[in-house]
């Protein structure tokens, strides 16, 4: 039994009869490249199409149904993305996630940078900073969450307690009933908490830089300060792109940490935009819409990390 | 054979798509409850989900089940409270659906405008139990007039009065509870007996708890925050006098510290501790959040009054739960025997010991009153008990995000009633809008 193949035949498509002519090519067969080649990548290509292709394809046949949780659906072609691309409780829930995002994107990176610095020698007590630094990373987010909704409640929480004792609030500050406060606090607590895997790829990636460039730039009489500015930070571009593009991906999808401290309240202040699709889809049960509302996160997501690639290219 | 890369491609997609909307399509046979002979010998197990809010009153129920009888076994499986409607939605997606489900009463109108319940009317009438089964209830329940539940237990949101506090305060608990003006009054003459002495309470940051406790106030006018019939419903908000002057009782009592200053981020987690301790002249809220933490002199010295309208009227919330069958269970004739005993009078009078209010009001006697004075004002006025028949009332009231919150915070903490009444309208409109796509 043989693959079938799949060729586009040669009157499938009208002849370009303008510009120069070009070789024709076998592009567009699955018999091409190498038989060999293409058993290799199969298990890889079987992979991407059970777990990513098919479900992408569901999902957007989903979102052009009314599919609820419970009960008949139907096709309704475009409605859900018409009600969702009209809905301002959608676009703002995608305005205050790019906000969210906007605010702890660069201090997870400097604050990753900085602890980078301190524990990428191998020098005495480095190992025991990194797994510190790390300790948060490594708790997660929604254990750190339910610590924080005990330790954020006036009066009693040490985040209060610890502020009075400093003089700076009277200790009944209610972090999570106001939406600026709430937001103040998650983001502060994300970067304490993300900036440790920040912290962990950076130092793989500056402990990859030769020595002896660093020891040239010394000879040289460069400073610190000049040889992160000019070796270090170069070096390290790609390794930084990749943790910005992880960090802003993250921060676009986030979830966990605003369902558990605020709920997305009070109002609707600190609604992510994956908790709108949430609540869409299983407090509303309208499967349909959610689907369509994600596969817009989908396209905003794309959008925004294409934007960062062509910020964060190489430029000769 | 040979395919283009196109039609492998749509090949794949349309394979995707049948598979994923294929296996969400299953539809489930519903038991005719009111067929002849139906229930006769029924055996076997039943299987049984509530939440794990009620359990223990669930589980006194079954366990008296299976000492009255041998014949049927219930095997009782709790669900988290937070993710009842989506697994007991997910089930019956799935096809794999319990016999009987003990769900929130506000939740069941959701499912019963679905079709996705076994129509129990023929067992509702056979109770024959009229106005006397809660009619709040049965009204979440009822769709076309059919009814695909049979309420369970009560859940209702009444007024505590410390009677003691009245007393000192020189106030009657009848007359200053009957209207706003009354309330007011009283809270201020109890807040100035002692410095730690309040004369209300609310939990200002817990959207369901205060649709519990406020809305009363508005539906004892006879007017509702919901207008119309479900499939063409609109807020009824802005302009809205009932609820005007519902806020504007909360923010004049927030505005003259006659409520605990805790209450402003109190998200229920605390909700009755004040009342408890004795420091709370009146507390709106449910029987089972004060009697199982309050002493027994405390209850002993405490009155329940339904919550009053701004120049009279009283009402409830009519909470608690349905049981019902989805369609499709394996056991509807061992289900329909545990539901015809959870609603036998004599379980129905154990309800109290579960901290639950009966929902027949024929289970009041002489002896019961005494033995349940706090439960029995409710009883006694089964038709003043309410709850919004809508398919948003999650979203809506339930959800810390969703508009009934950000209006009762603006308009009582920020002092912008009619601004929030507004914007409040808005978002109502649309989520019913939505909820009803």
């Amino acid at each position: 039994m043989s693959a079938p193949a799949v060729t586009r035949p040669a009157d499938a498509a009208p002849a370009r009869t303008t510009g120069p002519r070009r070789p024709a090519r076998r592009h567009g067969t699955l018999t091409h490249p190498a038989r060999t080649g293409l058993l290799l990548v199969a298990p890889a290509v079987a992979f991407v199409v059970v777990f990513v292709l098919v479900p992408l394809v569901s999902a957007v046949g989903i979102s052009f149904t009314n599919l609820p949780l419970i009960g008949p659906w139907r096709f309704i072609g475009l409605e859900n993305y018409a009600s969702v691309l009209t809905d301002p409780a959608f676009w703002r829930a995608v305005g205050y996630t790019l906000l969210y995002t906007a605010i702890v994107t660069l201090p997870i990176l400097a604050l990753g940078y900085a602890l980078a610095v301190v524990v990428r020698s191998n020098r005495r007590g480095a190992t025991a900073l990194r797994t510190i630094f790390f300790v948060p990373y490594v708790v997660g987010l929604t254990t750190l969450s339910f610590l924080m909704l005990l330790e954020a409640q006036p009066n009693s929480g040490m985040v209060n307690v610890v502020l009075k004792a400093l003089g700076i609030t009277d200790g009944t500050t209610a972090w999570l009933v106001d939406g600026p406060l709430a937001t103040g606090l998650l983001c502060a607590m994300v970067i304490w908490a993300v900036s440790g895997l920040t912290m962990v790829l950076l130092m793989s990636g500056m402990q990859g830089i030769p020595r002896e460039v660093y020891e040239s730039a010394e000879i040289d009489g460069a400073s610190w300060w000049v040889r992160e500015r000019s070796i270090t930070i170069p070096m390290l571009r790609r390794t930084i792109a990749m943790t910005v593009v992880l960090s802003v991906i993250g921060s676009l999808l986030a979830f966990t940490q605003f369902y558990i401290l605020t709920q997305g309240g009070p109002g609707s202040d600190t609604t992510t935009v994956v908790m709108a699709i949430y609540r869409r889809a299983f407090v509303q049960l309208q499967l349909g819409a959610a689907t369509a509302m994600s596969l817009v996160l989908v396209v905003i997501t794309g959008l925004v990390t294409a934007a960062q690639f062509w910020l964060l290219r190489e430029r000769s | 054979m040979e395919l283009t890369r196109r039609q492998l491609l749509a090949l794949l997609g349309a394979g995707g798509a049948a598979a994923a909307l294929g296996g969400c399509a299953r539809d489930l046979a519903a038991a005719d409850v009111g067929a002849p002979g139906f229930g006769d010998g029924a055996g076997g197990t039943v299987e049984m989900w509530c939440r794990s809010d009620t359990v223990n009153g669930v589980q006194a129920v079954v366990d008296a089940f299976h000492a009255a009888q041998d014949r049927v076994r219930v095997r009782l499986t709790p669900i988290q409270n937070g993710q009842y409607v989506t697994k007991v939605a997910t089930a019956i997606r799935g096809g794999r659906v319990p016999d009987v489900i003990d769900i929130d009463d506000i939740y069941s109108t959701m499912f019963a405008f679905r079709d996705v319940f076994t129509d129990l009317t023929p067992l509702v009438e056979d109770l024959a139990l009229g106005d006397a089964l809660s009619p709040g209830h049965l009204a979440l329940a009822t769709k076309d007039g059919r009814h695909y539940g049979v309420p369970f237990l009560g859940d209702f949101s009444v007024l505590f009065c410390n009677t003691e506090l009245f007393e000192r305060a020189g106030l009657d608990v009848d007359e200053h509870t009957a209207s706003f003006d009354g309330i007011l009054e009283a809270a201020r003459a109890i807040t100035a007996l002692d410095d730690d002495t309040y004369g209300w309470s609310f939990p200002g940051n817990a959207s369901g708890a205060l649709g519990f406790t406020v809305q009363p106030h508005v539906w004892a006018t006879g007017t509702d925050l919901i207008a119309g019939e479900i499939g063409d419903q609109r807020g009824d908000v802005a302009g809205n006098e009932a609820l005007r002057r519902t806020l504007d009782l909360e923010r004049t009592l927030w505005d003259e510290q006659l409520v605990p200053p805790g209450c402003f981020a109190d998200d229920a987690s605390r909700w009755s501790a004040d009342y408890v301790a004795g420091r709370l002249g009146m507390f709106p809220g449910g029987y089972g959040v004060v009697a199982p933490n309050a002493s027994p002199e405390l209850l002993d010295r405490s009155r329940v009054v339904l919550l009053p309208g701004p120049d009279g009227g009283r009402a409830f919330f009519d909470g608690g739960d349905n049981l019902c069958m989805p369609a499709g269970g394996k056991n509807p004739e061992g289900a329909a025997e545990l539901i015809r005993f959870a609603v036998s009078l004599e379980q129905q009078a154990r309800m109290p010991d579960g901290f639950y209010s009966p929902v027949r009001s024929d289970v009041v006697t002489p002896d019961f009153e005494a033995e349940h004075p706090l439960v029995t004002p409710t009883l006694a006025s089964l038709d003043s008990g309410y709850a919004p028949t809508t398919l948003a009332y999650n979203l809506i009231y339930n959800q810390q995000d969703g508009p009934w919150l950000r209006m009762f915070r603006r308009a009582v903490f920020d002092g912008e009633v009619d601004a929030a009444m507004d914007e409040a309208q808005t978002t109502y409109d649309r989520i019913l809008r939505q909820a009803e796509a």
